[in-house]
């Protein structure tokens, strides 16, 4: 007797994208905590910045500013992804059943990058408001911004729910992620806030400037999905 | 990537479990050391020891998710337990005290997402049928944080059956269960058995002899007592376990 099976890698990845966005928009959990975090750090930043004076030019650090303020958001919902499958024995579940585990991990980075994007629709633009509206620099076209943060979202993503899954299974879950995420994704921030300012200051030359450290951008997010992808069985524990 | 197989059932002979000296080792402690027994389709092995004694290891690493120490020979189903991992995965389902389930997640949806890890095919009769066994159709649309223990357990039943697994892993499966959960559990036990093969690690000494064809005792990583129950001296058996839940922790 056999009973008829399709088993779709695709299939398991689009259940594991879907599974996750129905949770979230059911508790709103990551984007709630997310969002308001960002909030409270660009409470900090117009705080910091407050006595700057008119001759500062906030566009020259706004690319880092605003890419730090994704990494610190980052981090917090990144932890949360993986912890509640392990809350209630999910991820067994999931361990158990004929799931490749790099499906699982580009199910649940893939997750963590819309949930990222959707912070950063509610951010950029207040960013934007609160520090740059008064600014005489044309910047360069916002699909390049937005092309820049997509890039550098794809590495925080990846990075990060490799390294959330290898906490979950080791009794330091909060500080495993803090203390090992900026010194990986360093070289990410680097290229990348490179690439904003290009794009936000838009001086002459900006586009070359702009696309090779968006292409070395790029490079980064390949070499570590793909280490992520060669060890995320070994991490996962099965 | 797609690929559509048909899930066929393992032929009679082949032994449920044949583990030969299986040792698992975390650190320099050894969890499990030269465990070997071998276990018939269509049995029932109840698995007893202490806390510490290595049941929950053993039991991991028959179900695919703790690999053994090198030099250990473990075949589930026929399955080598790590080259064929994958392929085993198909074969075997585990009802644990830990639910298993989202519980943001309504009953249904629990169920369809697992039968399309499984790429259960016709899933929405399997998911009524699967409700319906466990008396929970009633509650098919609601979010599973509102259930009771015992209804969550018994979808966690549900939700283990959906692929038709032929051997099921049962984990302290009646913790926290009331007599109505506990009751349906051993009716749905009772009503498969003779299809399917089950292994349950328990301290529940009196369930556990009474369901088992077959005992075994852990202690210390190492088994104690492997017996068929027709076989088994109660007394002795009793005794054994008494002397070895005094050896604790190796």
């Amino acid at each position: 007797m056999s009973e008829k099976r399709n088993i779709s890698s695709f299939d398991q990845f689009r259940a594991i994208l879907h599974k996750d966005i129905v949770m979230e928009l059911r508790t709103k959990e990551m984007l709630t905590s997310m969002g308001l975090y960002a909030l409270l750090v660009l409470i900090i930043y117009y705080v910091a910045l407050s006595q700057a004076g008119s001759a500062f030019e906030v566009e020259r650090i706004a690319g880092g500013l605003l890419l730090l303020a994704i990494v610190f958001t980052s981090m917090l919902g990144l932890n949360r992804s993986l912890v509640h499958e392990k809350d209630q024995g999910c991820l067994e579940a999931l361990l158990l059943s004929p799931v490749d585990r790099p499906v699982i991990f580009f199910g649940k980075a893939v997750g963590n990058l819309i949930f990222l994007i959707l912070v950063q629709i509610l951010i950029v633009p207040l960013f934007y408001f609160i520090f740059m509206s008064g600014s005489q620099v044309q910047s360069g076209p916002w699909w390049m911004l937005a092309l820049a943060l997509l890039v550098g979202s794809i590495g925080i993503a990846g990075v990060g729910t490799f390294l959330a899954t290898m906490s979950v299974n080791t009794t330091g879950t909060d500080f495993i992620l803090a203390i090992m995420f900026i010194p990986l994704v360093f070289p990410l921030l680097l290229v990348v806030v490179a690439a904003l300012t290009a794009v936000i200051t838009a001086d002459a030359g900006y586009t070359q400037v702009y696309w090779t450290m968006l292409a070395a951008a790029a490079g980064y997010d390949v070499i570590m999905i793909a280490v992520a992808f060669a060890l995320y069985e070994f991490i996962i524990g099965a | 990537m797609a690929s559509t197989e048909n899930k066929d059932r393992i032929a009679e002979d082949v032994l449920a479990l044949d583990v030969a000296h299986l040792t698992r080792k975390f650190g320099v402690r050894k969890a499990l050391d030269d465990v070997t027994f071998q276990l018939e389709q269509h049995r029932f092995l109840s698995i007893f020891g202490p806390n510490g004694a290595g049941k929950t290891t053993l039991l991991r690493i028959l179900a695919t998710l703790t690999a053994p120490s090198q030099g250990s020979d473990v075949t589930v189903l026929g399955f080598d337990v790590v080259k064929d991992a994958f392929a085993l995965r198909e074969h075997i389902g585990l009802i644990s005290h830990n639910p298993l389930l989202y519980p943001d997640l309504t009953a249904e949806e629990n169920l369809r997402f697992f039968a399309q890890l499984y790429g259960i095919t016709g899933a929405d009769a399997r998911i009524d049928e699967l409700l319906d066994a466990v008396e929970l159709t009633h509650r098919k649309l609601d979010i599973v944080r509102t259930f009771s223990r015992g209804m969550t357990q018994r979808l966690s039943l549900a939700r283990t059956l959906l692929p038709r697994p032929e051997l099921i892993f049962l984990d302290e499966p009646y913790s926290g269960l009331d007599p109505h959960a506990s009751d349906i559990l051993d009716a749905l036990i009772d009503g498969i058995r003779d299809k399917h093969t089950f292994v349950m690690v328990s301290h529940d000494l009196e369930r556990g002899l009474e369901l088992c064809s077959h005992a075994l005792i852990l202690a210390r990583g190492k088994v104690v007592l492997f017996e068929d129950k027709e076989t088994l001296d109660s007394d002795l058996f009793r005794a054994t376990y008494r002397e070895t839940v005094g050896l604790g922790v190796s």
